[in-house]
């Protein structure tokens, strides 16, 4: 059984000059264990669909489902108080800025030992040394004179590790993390990259990945879904996405990064800019960017279609009949 | 023949730190420290490190929006590192800077067309011909004509950056400096603007520094790339040749942090894993600045600084294991 079922999910935000629908009709399975994860530009509804499952949205934030299931359990009937206690405790969430994500005035000591107090009960002795054990778990050197540190006294490597630590402190079964690694330098992005993938494996957590890096998608999922406009326009395994993409977005992401070994090809950049959200466009949201639209992409929505037990993608070029278009590749 | 347009050598800025009672620095900055490399005319320059190794400051020295503690900056053979403001006044319009941030350059309450035109408010040039320069440059960088009334708030990050570039390249000039160009842009969106400089340098054979942290567009737009650690240049070699032998230890880690956009390969790479964080400029360590994170350093790192050196043609490296 999945770990996370999430069904036609759509979020809107009512603000003064509409509604912006951030979010239309999403559906993602996360197995135990697996890595998944979501690709696509900014503004295209990648975090927003993950915070709607936390329910971390502001008030004027609407968010509907057909259903959303965490192990069995419906998130939409809960009550509050009981979405927090699984949420808080079973999932895990690791936040893009780890500087406005982490209290100032508060020790990272008394920080971490918050959830261990109010989801597992623990006495003070208990949490601290709870907290000492997962801070050795994500390399922090000298974890006991870190907790009486505040957050602007480390560096912001460091800050995304204690990230992690609060993270996993409940031991979770799912992490979603968005965008962990952007705000950090490579060399760290890769130490951060390797602890993610190193705790999971000890832990056995599954993990959503959200980012717009596919190099980070690349090396750390195995299942992606590409999000463009609010919807999942293609999703699979990640050999079928970077392989045997079928989206034309897919394509155009995949050609607008420099290819390895030096050769010097012009890059291919996607014209133009993505769609606005308070009016979306009715049919497919990529037609107005899209080299290969036909009329019938700005009529409807081109429903998601199976290609094989894992891939899916949703576009027209699909069809029978359609002009034959092929992605000749990014390995030649 | 390739002539260079910048040479820089011996480039040293430092930044005071707090102050003694008696007004003196309590203790320096040192965020270039003995930095030299030329740019050819109509080539880019890519420099590239993480994030506090000093690759912004030698860009602003070199458009002298800092004036330089130490070293020589010739451009087109004259010194401007010692230039007071109205001697450099020729010079500034031959050299002009693109931004990072597109949302923080722009002034918001000026128009586009009046923003691109306020670097021709400096030379002789008539109404009529400024506009029309104005309109030419709109064109040249790919805006509409009916963006030239518009207010920057009302452009996405992408098209910003244009009215920046486009900006930079009003006065006409031969050399510009490119802060971190595309980094607050989406990658679809990035890929725009690279093509848009590589066109224009080919059109108007401009000569450009390159300051990114993203490793794989130095590598797609630069000719020669620079790689920075701690306020000093470590390698430095003609892109091919860079990316084929990296030999100091610092390259070699960075590049192999840069995740690879392709499953198989990701799989089949290996990383070098440099423990720790960059040490700060203030008080660096003796010797070679990376011995701390150095899987290779010896009792000779601490004490002796290593120069660079030239190994192989156009190939230079600063590192005591090649010599």
């Amino acid at each position: 059984m999945a770990l996370l079922e999430i069904d036609n999910l759509r979020t809107t935000f009512d603000i003064h000059v509409g509604k912006v629908q951030a979010v239309r009709g999403v559906s993602l399975t996360v197995g135990e264990g697996e890595t998944v994860g979501i690709v696509g530009e900014s503004g295209c509804g990648k975090s927003v669909s993950m915070l709607s499952v936390l329910h971390l949205l502001p008030d004027y934030a609407r968010i509907e489902a057909d259903a959303m299931r965490f192990d069995g359990t419906d998130l939409t009937k809960l009550s509050p108080k009981m979405f927090r206690r699984i949420s808080g405790d079973q999932i895990g969430m690791i936040f893009q800025d780890p500087m406005t994500s982490l209290n100032p005035l508060f020790t990272i000591g008394q920080q971490l030992m918050e959830p261990l107090r109010i989801h597992k009960g623990m006495k003070r002795d208990e949490a601290r040394r709870v907290v000492l054990e997962k801070l050795r778990m994500v390399e922090i050197p000298d974890p006991e004179s870190r907790m009486k540190q505040y957050p602007h006294e480390l560096s912001g490597g460091m800050r995304q590790r204690i990230m992690i630590a609060m993270a996993i402190m409940c031991n979770p079964r799912l992490i979603i993390a968005d965008e962990p690694t952007t705000a950090l330098d490579v060399t760290i992005q890769a130490q951060i990259l390797d602890l993610l993938a190193s705790l999971q494996k000890q832990l056995g957590t599954a993990v959503i990945m959200i980012t717009h890096d596919l190099g980070v998608i690349a090396g750390m999922c195995s299942r992606v879904a590409v999000m463009y406009g609010g919807v999942i326009v293609e999703q699979g395994t990640v050999r079928e996405i970077f392989y045997e993409p079928r989206h034309p977005y897919t394509w155009g992401l995949l050609r607008s990064i420099p290819q390895k070994a030096g050769e010097k090809k012009k890059l291919v950049p996607i014209p133009g800019s993505p769609p606005d959200l308070i009016a979306p466009p009715k049919g497919c949201p990529f037609t107005a960017r899209c080299p290969y639209a036909m009329n019938v992409c700005a009529q409807a929505m081109p429903e998601l279609r199976p290609l094989t037990d894992t891939h899916c993608a949703r576009c027209y070029l699909m069809d029978e009949g359609a002009p034959k278009v092929t992605w000749e590749g990014s390995r030649t | 023949m390739i002539t260079p347009i910048v040479e820089v050598k011996g480039l040293k800025m430092y930044f005071p730190v707090g102050r003694t009672i008696t007004g003196k620095p309590r203790r320096l900055l040192k965020a270039v420290d003995d930095v030299s490399f030329t740019i050819d005319k109509g080539q880019t320059f890519g420099l590239v490190g993480e994030s506090g190794c000093g690759k912004t400051t030698i860009g602003r020295c070199l458009v002298r929006l800092y004036q330089p503690t130490d070293g020589q900056i010739l451009f087109d053979g004259q010194d401007i590192a010692r230039l007071s403001e109205k001697e450099l006044a020729p010079y500034r319009r031959r050299m002009q800077m693109i931004f990072q941030d597109p949302y923080a350059s722009l002034n918001p309450r000026m128009t586009v067309a009046s923003i691109i035109a306020e670097p021709l408010l400096h030379t002789d040039m008539s109404r009529a011909d400024r506009d029309a320069r104005v309109r030419e440059l709109v064109d040249l960088v790919g805006l509409k004509p009916d963006h030239m009334q518009r207010y920057p708030h009302e452009f996405s990050g992408g098209q910003r950056q244009r009215v920046g570039i486009a900006r930079a390249l009003a006065s006409s000039p031969e050399f510009i400096v490119c802060d971190e160009p595309i980094s607050a842009l989406d990658v679809s969106i990035q890929a725009q603007v690279i093509n848009t400089l590589e066109e224009l340098q080919e059109r108007f054979g401009l000569s450009y520094l390159f300051v990114s942290h993203d490793l794989s567009m130095v590598r797609h737009i630069s000719h020669e790339v620079g790689v920075m650690y701690l306020g000093c240049m470590v390698e430095r070699a003609p892109v091919q040749e860079l990316y084929a032998h990296m030999l100091h230890p610092y390259t070699k880690a960075l590049m192999s942090a840069v995740p690879i956009p392709d499953p198989d390969l990701a799989a089949a790479s290996e990383r070098i894993h440099l423990t720790g964080d960059v040490p700060t400029p203030i008080d660096p360590p003796s010797g070679c600045r990376f011995r701390a994170r150095c899987p290779y350093a010896t009792e000779r790192c601490a004490v002796e600084r290593p120069e660079l050196r030239e190994v192989s043609p156009g190939h230079f490296v600063a590192c005591h294991l090649h010599e």
